[in-house]
């Protein structure tokens, strides 16, 4: 995924990934990227938890109007399966 | 067929015990990247319109799988509509468990949640066209990746003028 993101970037396109592998996100450093310690299959959460999806693509937008240093990876403070931690933004 | 099998198996494993999926890819040999690219967001979002690129193996079902028996992956692109109804759409993809994202494409490919926030007046509005790859490209198919399909997806994009783009795992 970062690679296609590297490439959209350099055509001139901002972009920020939602990462689930800290690990190849931080190898292949793409511009912009949110990280969630969630299980594959699953960037965006559960199905049918529209808030939640929600709260990821706000966070993954607010990234992108926030980072000021390409390479930054943010690592969202929700955890799998707890409501209670996206109270603030829902 | 066995390979596939497998693949889906270990796809599951991995999703119900995420700390196998270090010990499976200690192995992979890292890919040498140099500099971070960089195109500044300037735009309001409100005034932005912004594409989806999934490497969840999204495709619709009159489009071709993606390629399961090439063991370096398929580094080719399908086009995603924004408008397409999501039962029109599937996943071809064994190495992660898509269970779930069958049931709610959503949470892999979140058009759906962009055309609320389309009409929410958040962003200016969900590109017309989204795209689809498939991840897991390894071998030589990430020099196709980098050098062909994903500067192509890049160029269409530009001209389809989305101002940014969010991209999704599977």
């Amino acid at each position: 995924m970062g690679l296609i993101q590297r490439e959209i970037e350099k055509a001139g396109i901002p972009t920020v990934s939602v990462s689930i592998q800290r690990r190849f996100t931080e190898e292949v450093r793409p511009p912009r990227a949110v990280f969630l310690d969630w299980p594959m299959g699953h960037p965006l959460g559960e199905p049918f938890k529209v808030d939640i999806q929600m709260a990821v693509i706000k966070s993954a937008f607010k990234a992108l109007e926030t980072i000021k240093e390409p390479g930054t990876i943010i690592d969202l403070p929700f955890r799998w399966k707890m409501v209670e931690d996206l109270k603030e933004i829902i | 067929m066995m390979g596939r099998f497998k693949n889906i198996l270990l796809a599951k494993l991995f999703t119900r015990f995420p700390k196998l999926i270090g010990r499976a890819f200690a192995k992979v040999s890292p890919v040498n990247v140099v500099g971070i690219p960089w195109a500044p967001f300037q735009k309001p979002l409100n005034e932005s319109i912004i594409a989806i690129v999934t490497t969840a193996g999204v495709h619709l079902k009159d489009q071709p799988l993606f390629d399961m028996k090439d063991p370096d992956g398929d580094p080719s692109f399908r086009e995603l509509p924004s408008a397409t109804p999501s039962h029109d759409y599937k996943i071809t993809h064994d190495y992660y468990d898509h269970a779930d994202a069958d049931r709610d494409l959503n949470i892999v490919f979140p058009v759906g949640r962009l055309m609320e926030m389309e009409r929410a007046g958040v962003i200016k509005a969900a590109a017309k066209v989204n795209y689809g790859f498939m991840g897991h490209i390894t071998g030589r198919h990430v020099d196709t990746l980098i050098k062909k399909s994903a500067p192509e997806v890049a160029a269409r994009l530009k001209k389809e003028n989305a101002d940014a783009v969010l991209l999704t795992p599977g």
